[in-house]
């Protein structure tokens, strides 16, 4: 099978799993709940500084969530070894990984409406200033974690791997999507799009060089997992 | 069928391994030099070290194309690791080999789609049903999904392919892994402990597989403790990750 029609079996199958179990959006939507409640009471009522740091509440939840997400994606393959059978078929690994990537990017979007919806309403704060802006800096800041997250989320499900260590891997390496992320989202609720356009430029930047890193490197972690 | 370990028994076995690492005898046996092109699997010196500790030495094994052949030995003795390097799921750490005319180390990708291995763990997603988990594999295989109906049917689960894997019990899995056989029909069929969680019923099943693998010039090595009358032509015992026996007939 080809690249691309493999890469979407491997998709459609994730999604699959998901919907049949709600493991890991459904895991992932209660913490985002708590951790916004959290952050909200952390910060007191002062309504100018809710406003301000609501950029960056959202992307924090989301990027601490997705580290659920990614963990509960790849705790599917390793139950009864099926990820084994990637390997085993002899297909090429890149599909595995882009169609991995693509099944996490669509279950984080789902989970960043939420996101959206919850810190507009809990923050007082609409995110509706530069809507096509707000979506573009959401679709390729999540591209960004997808890609990590499935790159290595395949190493810390490894058996040899400690139990943290997918957070201590993934939120160092994903911190320039949380910086360009908080920056473009902030200058799209301001409806200042000029300045957001340097910050998806990093977002983008940073998609297409772990895309090539996954793509390339994939295929070794998968049969050294 | 001919099967030995680098040297004969166990001492020897240690030192190819001790010689292998000191470099003084060839890791690799390159395709173009072996003699057994034409066996289904041949295999030379293949060494595998898991944490250290040897888990598969020095085996030398070739098996003729259509032969069912019986592994045989105590837990441990690396039965199903080498089950495992044969299919491509591990690397060996020395030696190497053929396996169905592809080379074991730089011709992996070309064994892969020839290769079945039903091991101890079925590579089942347990939130799809028993059909969706097939079509997956079909989907992975680039086959068609067609035979999917009837080789669940053949296994004994087509009353219960709309269930989800997660709610089969440990026989329905082998039987589902079983299915998996009969719609991929691979070249070579690698069986590790293929009768342990099934009734009488699913044991009779394994054995017509394995006849029909025969049948069709397909090679099968079956691993474990339980040996059925009739079905290898030839037993190999492992001991300690070695091969000390080759024997003719039933």
């Amino acid at each position: 099978m080809t690249l691309f029609p493999a890469a979407r079996a491997v998709a459609i199958k994730d999604l699959t799993v998901e919907i049949r179990a709600r493991r890991a959006v459904g895991a992932a939507a209660p913490f985002v709940g708590t951790v916004l409640v959290s952050f909200g009471l952390a910060l007191g009522p002062g309504r100018t500084l809710l406003h301000q740091v609501a950029p960056g509440v959202l992307w924090l939840s989301v990027l601490f969530a997705s580290v659920l997400t990614v963990r509960h994606g790849w705790a599917a393959e390793m139950e009864d070894d099926a990820v084994e059978a990637f390997v085993l078929a002899g297909m090429d690994d890149a599909s595995v990984f882009l169609g991995k990537a693509a099944a996490l990017t669509i279950e984080l979007l789902a989970l960043e409406i939420f996101t959206v919806l919850l810190t507009s309403l809990l923050f007082d704060r609409s995110f509706l200033g530069q809507p096509l802006l707000l979506l573009a800096a959401l679709i390729l800041g999540t591209i960004g974690l997808s890609v990590v997250g499935s790159l290595f989320g395949l190493v810390a499900s490894s058996p040899r791997a400690g139990d943290g260590s997918l957070p201590l891997l993934l939120l160092p390496l994903a911190s320039p999507v949380l910086l360009a992320g908080v920056q473009a989202t902030g200058y799209a609720i301001a409806g200042q799009p000029g300045r957001a356009g340097p910050w998806l430029g990093l977002l983008s930047a940073f998609d297409l060089t772990f895309l090539a890193v996954g793509i390339v490197v994939f295929e070794h972690l998968l049969e050294e997992r | 069928m001919r099967g030995t370990s680098a040297g004969g028994g166990d001492t020897s076995s240690a030192l190819t391994v001790l010689m292998s690492i000191s470099g003084r005898v060839p890791v690799l046996a390159p395709a173009s030099r072996d003699p057994n092109r034409s066996s289904a699997v041949s295999l030379r010196g293949l060494t595998r070290f898991h944490e250290r500790r040897p888990t598969v030495v020095g085996v030398n094994l070739d098996v003729d194309p259509g032969e069912a052949t019986f592994l045989r030995g105590p837990n441990g003795a690396g039965k199903s690791t080498l089950l495992r390097l044969i299919a491509t799921a591990i690397h060996p750490t020395f030696g190497g080999g053929l396996v169905c005319g592809r080379d074991l180390i730089f011709e992996r990708s070309g064994i892969r789609p020839l290769v079945e291995l039903l091991g101890h763990r079925g590579r089942w997603y347990d939130d799809l049903t028993a059909a969706e988990n097939l079509r997956f594999v079909c989907s992975l295989y680039d086959i068609p999904t067609a035979g999917i109906d009837a080789a669940l049917e053949r296994v004994g689960l087509g009353s219960s392919s709309g269930i989800r894997v997660r709610d089969h019990s440990e026989g329905m899995r082998k039987r589902l892994s079983l299915a998996r056989v009969l719609i991929r029909r691979p070249e070579l069929l690698l069986m590790d402990e293929p009768y342990a969680g099934l009734d009488d019923g699913g044991k009779d099943l394994v054995d017509a597989l394995i006849r029909e693998a025969a049948n069709r010039g397909s090679t099968v090595i079956l691993a474990g403790h339980e040996r059925r009358e009739g079905l290898a032509g030839r037993t190999v015992t492992m001991e300690r990750g070695a091969i000390v026996t080759s024997e003719v007939g039933p």
